[in-house]
């Protein structure tokens, strides 16, 4: 990866001077994840850093920046978050400029953490094929792909480097890790009804209403608007209660269908560890399904719940 | 607030399965409730008395009626706190009949549901506001959608009582199915000596602009401003230079062109005028059948044209028209009867429609008047008819009833003897259905007086034996097989919805079933009107219609239309939508949802917002849906006050 680094940084400091400002990663408080990097002179290039811990998806960061020219560093999934805003006109493409990256999979802190006991004393992260290598005060300790990497690098598509201004190191083949682990989806569909509202109610039981999950994700637009907030229209009210908590992460979920790409943003924001992407990922395979559309995929599409057809090709609603 | 209550038992239809007493003492329970009754009929001058003398006495500031459908009576009950000084949107109705009464029979649970459904109602009233209508300009003017008999007499009473109207006519000529008849039922006088005339008023009223060879592209708009798109179809011929004179048709080459007037049992010329009659007296061009157009060749036509009238180059034209009222009068199409194979699936030359037989007895038919075979020409001394072909008949999914087959049948045998004294009719029927004025009396004349042979029995199988037919069937009455030799058959086709018909309403957005005939607003009270304000129905693109009908129904839609338009301006429904300016964050999810085009976005201090055209917009209510943090709100329709229903039953 480092000379992938090098790569990133000498086209950033290529395209700096064009540019208001460069979201990228750098080192953070925590030694399993770092944190966003706001470069808006050269001398910041030099703290970039780029290796399996940059999980978080720095595309929600873009409309704040709208009218500005902002670069953005991006892995493949990361990618699928900016067209989707392009796709609803959240950001205008002109405006940025996206630095894409050959990504081989993120470390899902939380349960790297759980893996290595702690996260002090971590000095680098390595992927290589079957392992993943952490170098923990020199001495590595390995550990398979599922038990500490995110669940999405799992179904990785790769990175689509046609979409990005600029790309650092070879082009986009998703690492190949061979079997994921089993999904909260997965594991909910084999439920009956009963089942799945009393998981439901245990999770958001824990819930304590951070909101962290949508001001973590890319495509809540609204934000200070959220309608969780909101009294006038009233949707979800004060009781502390798993029912109102629920009912949030439905809301949720049914502003994103067919818009989320699945970043993984909201579990990996959430404090309490709670599997709320799962909501809507049951989402996104029914707007699979019914419509035969996937978000994030190519910037001139529309997402099919923001377009009105008199007919829809897979609804036979005349055949009813 | 002060909510009445008052429930309704609409005679036994919920009171039988319903305790509505009972009903209205729990809602004395619910929140700002003041007063609950039951009473017999809410709706009769003695219960709306009731409620205006119940706001005036308990000063009610609300009402709910739980009774039946508000396509029923919504209507109704807002007049009625119009009357007593309430604004007519404080008020709600619970559906306790088709949603209760009618479903249920348990009375114990039915009574529950009752209750919770008049529960929310309290709540969603709670939180209505006083909203007031606007006022809109409307166009004066109507579109009347087909040049049949129905449409005719729409756009003349519409035009007669001064309005624009703007007739739009799919074939080169208006006239419709009874423009091909010989003669009509149950008096026998000539079809084309009754619709003629109208049809030359259609073509001399200086109110009327007649679109032949057109079809509508596209509907925008709403009741009072619609806005059609007219496709007018190249005639290859210049309308406002022809003069009908017919000089072309004579001189054109192409003669073997198959004859869709006629029903195909003609030929006539590439470049043509349908019939005599025809209004307008154009010539227009077949295209797949002229020479010049298919092989770049030929143009006698255009050497001949006195006027010099012939464009080979013509394109379809797209007119719009702004109208404040629609009229659909697009009549029905003939049953394909092919699909049925012992009638020989449409193999044998002389089974024939009943279409193509009242061709043949026309005096402006392709035999001038005389019954002669197709296939050699011979006059038939047998025929054999056949009803319910297409009618009836759940296995080719044709379940109804055309209704006017039997009425033809029993006119075409009397036409049969009156052309040939000699011949014999056979008629093969499930049932004969005659019930209008002299109908019944008019098919017995043609058993009696005609001698018409009426056999109660469905035809298994037709065979050619010897250049005639063998016509195999039972006669159920007295049960036994039966076989007739038969010159000539004739099938009484059914009707079905005319061709395009489905997408026509998908345009209109009107409903219609699953045959395609469009649906009406109430099957008994509203049957010329539809569910969407400023369209109207004419004829059998509602259902299967004889003449009488038609023209009944054409007049009644152009009453409305007229009725409609009589007013210089109509009340704006407040019940849009409606984006509230603080929080609305400009993303443009409304805008891309809205099937009206009904929002715009504007700049608003600098940040872009979501608004409202109001008079466009339908209360379709899909831009509140998409709006994720709920900006968008559809009046008398908020979240909030979905919410609180939905709180009512489940907390």
């Amino acid at each position: 990866m480092a000379s992938s680094l090098d790569e990133l940084k000498t086209a950033i400091r290529k395209a700096l001077p064009g540019l208001d400002v460069v979201i990228a990663w750098t080192a953070g408080p925590d030694a399993l994840s770092h944190a966003p990097l706001f470069i808006t002179e050269e001398a910041d290039v030099a703290r970039i850093e780029w290796d399996p811990r940059c999980s978080q998806n720095l595309a929600g960061y873009l409309p704040g920046l709208r009218g500005k020219k902002a670069g953005i560093v991006a892995k493949g999934c990361d990618v699928r978050s900016i067209v989707e805003l392009l796709q609803e006109k959240l950001i205008d493409r002109e405006d940025v400029v996206i630095f894409g990256l050959d990504c081989q999979g993120a470390v899902d802190a939380r349960s790297a953490r759980a893996a290595l006991g702690s996260s002090r004393g971590v000095r680098d992260v390595a992927i290589d094929g079957a392992s993943v290598c952490f170098s923990v005060n020199g001495e590595p300790r390995f550990f398979s792909p599922g038990e500490v990497l995110q669940s999405k690098c799992f179904g990785c598509a790769g990175a689509d480097a046609g979409l990005c201004d600029h790309f650092a190191g070879e082009r986009g083949l998703p690492p190949q890790f061979g079997n994921p682990p089993e999904s909260t989806l997965e594991r909910l569909e084999a439920m009956d009804m009963e089942e799945r509202l009393r998981f439901w109610e245990t999770q958001m039981s824990r819930c304590i209403r951070c909101y962290a999950c949508r001001s973590a994700c890319p495509l809540c637009v609204c934000q200070d608007h959220c309608a969780a907030q909101s009294r006038e229209p009233h949707w979800v009210d004060q009781t502390d209660h798993p029912r109102e908590k629920l009912m949030f992460q439905a809301i949720h979920a049914l502003h994103t269908a067919g818009r989320c790409t699945e970043c993984g943003e909201c579990e990996r924001a959430c404090p309490m560890g709670l599997p709320v992407m799962t909501l809507k990922r049951a989402l996104n395979r029914r707007i699979k399904d019914v419509f035969d559309y996937q978000a994030g995929i190519d910037p001139n599409q529309t997402p099919p719940l923001f377009e009105f057809r008199e007919v829809e090709t897979n609804i036979k609603e005349r055949e009813w | 607030m002060n909510i009445g209550v008052f429930v309704c038992h609409c005679g036994s239809n919920i009171a039988g399965t319903v305790d509505t007493e009972a009903v209205a003492k729990a809602a004395l329970e619910y929140r700002e409730v003041v007063f609950a009754t039951d009473a017999m009929y809410a709706c009769s001058e003695p219960g709306q008395a009731g409620i205006v003398e119940a706001i005036g006495t308990y000063a009610l500031d609300g009402v709910v009626v739980a009774s039946c459908t508000p396509r029923m009576h919504e209507a109704t009950f807002r007049r009625t706190l119009e009357r007593a000084g309430l604004n007519r949107y404080m008020f709600e109705m619970a559906n306790i009949r088709e949603h209760v009464s009618w479903v249920g029979k348990d009375k114990a649970a039915n009574t529950r549901k009752a209750a919770e459904l008049v529960h929310m109602a309290v709540e969603k009233l709670r939180r209505n506001e006083r909203l007031q209508a606007g006022e809109f300009d409307i166009a004066k003017r109507v579109m009347v959608i087909g040049g049949g008999v129905a449409g005719i007499q729409a756009a003349l009473d519409c035009a007669d009582g001064g309005l624009e109207v703007v007739l739009v006519e799919r074939e080169p000529s208006i006239g419709g199915k009874m423009s091909k008849l010989d003669k009509t039922f149950p008096t026998v006088d000539c079809s084309s000596c009754i619709l003629g005339p109208k049809m030359v008023d259609v073509a001399q009223h200086p109110n009327i602009t007649l679109y032949a060879l057109s079809e509508v592209d596209s509907v925008d708009g709403f009741v009072g401003n619609f806005n059609v798109t007219v496709r007018r179809k190249a005639a290859y011929v210049d309308w406002d230079a022809c003069t009908g004179c017919g000089e072309c048709a004579a001189k054109c080459p192409s003669k073997k062109t198959p004859d869709r007037f006629n029903e195909f049992i003609g030929l006539t010329t590439a470049i043509n005028i349908p019939f005599p009659q025809a209004i307008p007296k154009k010539a227009s061009i077949n295209a797949n059948a002229c020479i010049k157009l298919t092989k770049g060749k030929c143009g006698a036509c255009a050497k001949v044209c006195p006027t010099g009238a012939i464009r080979f180059d013509q394109k379809d034209e797209l007119v719009t028209e702004k109208v404040g009222a629609i009229i659909a009068a697009t009549g029905y199409d003939l049953f394909d009867f092919t699909k049925y194979g012992e009638y020989g699936g449409g193999r044998y030359p002389d089974v024939i429609t009943a279409m193509q037989y009242e061709r043949l007895l026309s005096a402006s038919g392709p035999t001038e008047g005389h019954i002669r075979r197709p296939s050699d020409g011979a006059e038939p001394r047998d025929i054999v008819f056949i009803q319910c072909v297409g009618s009836r008949d759940k296995s080719i999914g044709r379940p109804y009833c055309t209704g006017f087959c039997c009425m033809y049948t029993a006119k075409q045998t009397i036409l049969t003897k009156d052309h040939m004294p000699d011949s014999q009719s056979y008629v093969f029927y499930m049932d004969i259905r005659s019930p209008g004025k002299n109908y019944d009396e008019f098919t017995r004349r043609a058993m009696e007086e005609y001698g018409a042979k009426y056999i109660r029995g469905r035809v298994s199988a037709i065979q050619p034996k010897n250049g005639r037919y063998l016509v195999k069937g039972a006669d159920t009455l007295l049960g036994r097989q039966v076989e007739i030799e038969a010159d000539l058959v004739v099938l009484a086709v059914g009707a079905e919805a005319a061709r395009g018909a489905g997408e026509l309403a998908e345009k209109l957005r009107i409903s219609y079933d699953p045959y395609g005939f469009f649906l009406e607003g109430h099957p008994k009270l509203k049957p010329v009107e539809t569910n969407t304000a400023g369209v109207y129905l004419a004829g059998s693109c509602q259902g299967p219609k004889d003449i009488p009908s038609s023209v009944a129904q054409g007049g009644a839609a152009a009453a409305k239309a007229l009725s409609l338009l009589s007013k210089d301006k109509l009340a704006s429904d407040p019940q849009v939508s409606g984006v509230k300016l603080a929080r609305c964050i400009g993303c443009g999810k409304c805008e891309s949802v809205c099937p009206f085009g009904a929002i715009e976005m504007i700049e608003f201090r600098g940040m872009p917002k979501a608004s409202i055209i109001e008079t466009v917009c339908q209360g379709c209510g899909v831009c509140t849906a998409a709006c994720p943090q709920g900006a968008a709100q559809l009046r008398h329709f908020t979240d909030n006050q979905i919410l609180a229903e939905v709180n009512a039953l489940c907390l």
